[in-house]
């Protein structure tokens, strides 16, 4: 599954690690999805489409 | 969310080792202790207690074990189930194997040996999957 993280996150400034405490996962979880090894769970994607005030579509979309 | 408890993630890790290595402190002291309070005479309810002393901080391990799952985020725990299992399924082999060259001469061993064979599969593919991942 293809994603925005990186993006959203250097767009507003934070670290990995910084990511990682708002999301309460470790810094090597956010890693994982960012490089697309790792798909959150639905209650981890909701948390991260949370902080970032947008919905899962909008950072998540399926490969094609 | 992800982790079932109230610890922050960050600090499962350090707060793990605590845990683990106080049971294996504990461990440790009760072998040396046994080895030094174990009376012969004594009633066999004592020699009984004496012996099976260390059991108490092998199951303390264990808990210690869980509590730290519990803690750590969803993709920790893949993939610590990930390589216990791989370390169970390699231990399995390996124990059938031995036992079917024990008819071939080689020595019988102790169960006691179970757990830190296990202990060492787990630590070996923990490490080999840390230095694929890296």
């Amino acid at each position: 599954m293809k994603n925005l993280l990186r993006q959203l996150r250097n767009e507003r400034g934070l670290t990995q690690a910084d990511l990682a405490d708002r999301l309460n996962v470790s810094r090597q979880t956010v890693n994982a999805i960012e490089t697309e090894r790792y798909d959150p769970s639905l209650p981890l994607a909701f948390a991260i489409a949370r902080v970032f005030g947008l919905k899962i579509e909008e950072i998540f979309t399926a490969d094609a | 969310m992800t982790a079932m408890s109230a610890v922050p993630v960050k600090k499962a890790p350090a707060l793990y080792l605590v845990e683990f290595g106080v049971c294996m402190t504990l461990y440790v002291a009760a072998i040396l202790l046994r080895e030094w309070l174990y009376d012969p005479n004594a009633s066999r309810t004592l020699r009984v207690a004496v012996i099976a002393m260390p059991v108490v901080p092998v199951w303390l391990a264990f808990l210690a074990v869980v509590r730290h799952y519990r803690r750590i985020d969803e993709l920790s725990k893949v993939i610590l189930l990930k390589n216990i299992a791989v370390a169970a399924g390699f231990m399995a082999c390996l124990v059938t194997s031995y036992a079917l060259l024990v008819d071939a001469g080689l020595p019988t061993l102790s169960i006691t040996w179970a757990w830190p064979t296990l202990a060492a599969c787990w630590a070996a593919t923990t490490a080999i999957n840390e230095w694929r991942a890296r």
